[in-house]
């Protein structure tokens, strides 16, 4: 999941100085597990930001599991919002950029035609897993998964430094990162792990260094369209 | 081939030291400091700016060293270059005349005066040495062919105070694979734990240095009991430097005596003297070594 934090609330007035008239659009996936964009929020929002003097034309949000992200879902849930998309003078986007961009690139420029300012409530901050109230950056979506060799802990992402050769010199005694004394050394983990699985050996294996070309931006990918029948 | 290759080809006990770059650019201090170290010492480490505190260049330090007749130690950090101005460097020092050089991964940016810094970690200190192995060997990181090849001592640091033991040892022995020939390591302070790591880590057959940093103060060893991994600066001395009347007497004493206890378990002695360049020649008389 993308984890999120909404932004501070004189941001998203800032943006919307001049605006009056808005249309609110909330996410049923990440934005509603981390209440930046869900129902309850993008009612809120709409309260807020009515007290504020704004015209809130129309409120969109997806039921938990209605990705906003996902297109398909997108399209067909806006075009019942047509008319007040075309009258606004800005939407207000409670998801992460992705949700934000798609909507703006895929939905209002190419599927309505309309250019219209879009702004977003939210502050992204990564992709993360766990739940229901504790998430952390796991992944980094390198393009070349590592967990195989490495007791499934990726140091790329939970060592500061990215390590792939071992710990770094800063290591404290209970195993902490001196980066951040909360946090465990990955490669100590790994060490752990491995250890107990009688495969301490694996390590001694020389990698060249990670092909960062793999994680070249912007990424893409095409598949075959998910029948939702 | 650099003196500090010569003296530990040889087998004989090398001794290095260090300076650190100013913040700025004048190297009065710096190149002050090195003069106490003078016909002292087989090289001088430059530092690259240590705990990411933003200094003048190890390079141009190096290089200025070098023009006054030392010999330096380029210590280069994979913290703030991608693997092209790694590799670009390392030309860079060795057609300056620089062949000593200590690959290290570096500190972490928030440590440092540019906690906003975006840090790099582009190759780690194992890919550094892999990466500058292949230009001594005449080739660049992917196997494009030099012109030119550069031909460099490469030092490597090791923690002897890490705990789990045998995967500081893995670590090691993986810099040596990749082409790790000396080791300086972190402080040490405790001649009976040195006599423990050197046991396991002779087998891999490259010198290492101890490293020792000059004691200020007790509330210096304190500071990095605390904050330094890896460092463990025992009681008795913290009590030595919190009762002495004077603190430089027994800073040399206290290191005089750990080289005095270690020397015959490894091949040299790396002074991290933090300014204190000026005692190193004390230091040495007292322990008796003349280079």
């Amino acid at each position: 999941m993308i984890g999120q934090t909404q932004k501070p609330l004189e941001e998203i007035l800032g943006y919307l100085q001049g605006k009056e008239k808005v249309v609110l659009v909330g996410c049923g996936g990440c934005a509603t597990v981390f209440h930046t964009g869900g129902e309850p929020e993008v009612k809120e929002m709409a309260d807020t930001l009515s007290k504020h003097g704004k015209n809130i034309l129309a409120t969109v949000a997806p039921p938990f599991g209605e990705f906003t992200c996902y297109a398909p879902w997108s399209k067909e849930r806006l075009s019942k919002y047509r008319q007040e998309i075309k009258e606004c003078d800005a939407i207000l986007m409670l998801s992460c950029g992705d949700g934000l961009q798609v909507v703006r690139e895929l939905i209002i420029e190419e599927e309505f035609g309309l250019q219209k300012p879009i702004y977003p409530a939210t502050n992204p901050i990564g992709h993360m897993g766990g739940g229901p109230s504790l998430f952390k950056e796991k992944c980094q979506q390198c393009g070349e998964c590592e967990l195989g060799r490495l007791a499934g802990i990726c140091p790329f992402t939970q060592c500061p430094k990215g390590f792939l050769n071992g710990p770094c010199g800063g290591v404290t005694k209970d195993g902490k990162c001196e980066v951040d004394p909360e946090r465990d050394c990955a490669w100590v983990m790994i060490y752990e792990r491995l250890k107990a699985f009688g495969e301490f050996d694996r390590l001694r294996e020389m990698r060249e260094p990670k092909d960062w070309s793999k994680m070249q931006r912007p990424r893409k990918i095409e598949v075959a369209p998910l029948s939702l029948e | 081939m650099t003196s500090l290759q010569q003296v530990l080809a040889k087998g004989e006990f090398a001794v290095t030291a260090e300076v650190a770059p100013p913040k700025g650019t004048d190297t009065a201090e710096m190149m002050e400091n090195a003069e106490f170290l003078r016909g002292k010492v087989h090289a001088i480490n430059v530092t690259d700016q240590q705990s990411s505190v933003m200094r003048l260049g190890s390079l141009a330090s190096c290089r200025l060293l070098k023009e006054s007749g030392f010999e330096p130690v380029f210590q280069l950090t994979t913290r703030d270059r991608n693997r092209i101005a790694l590799q670009s460097d390392l030309l860079s020092a060795y057609a300056l005349g620089i062949e000593n050089v200590l690959c290290l991964t570096g500190d972490y940016v928030t440590l440092g005066d540019h906690p906003q810094a975006k840090p790099v970690f582009d190759l780690d200190s194992v890919s550094l040495l892999m990466t500058a192995n292949r230009l001594k060997e005449g080739y660049d990181h992917v196997g494009n062919k030099l012109q030119g090849r550069p031909s460099f001592l490469l030092g490597a640091v090791v923690t002897p105070g890490y705990e789990p033991m045998d995967l500081q040892l893995l670590k090691m022995q993986r810099k040596v694979t990749a082409g790790a020939q000396f080791f300086q390591t972190q402080a040490v302070y405790d001649p009976e734990l040195f006599r423990g790591f050197m046991e396991e880590a002779k087998e891999l057959g490259v010198p290492v240095m101890l490293g020792l940093v000059l004691l200020k103060s007790a509330g210096m060893a304190r500071y990095m009991n605390k904050n330094v991994s890896g460092v463990k600066v025992p009681d008795s001395i913290i009590t030595e430097m919190e009762e002495t009347s004077d603190k430089v007497a027994t800073s040399i004493k206290i290191t005089a005596r750990i080289i005095r206890e270690t020397r015959e378990m490894c091949q040299g002695i790396h002074l991290m003297t933090m300014g204190w360049e000026r005692y190193v020649p004390a230091i040495l008389t007292e322990v008796g070594i003349s280079i």
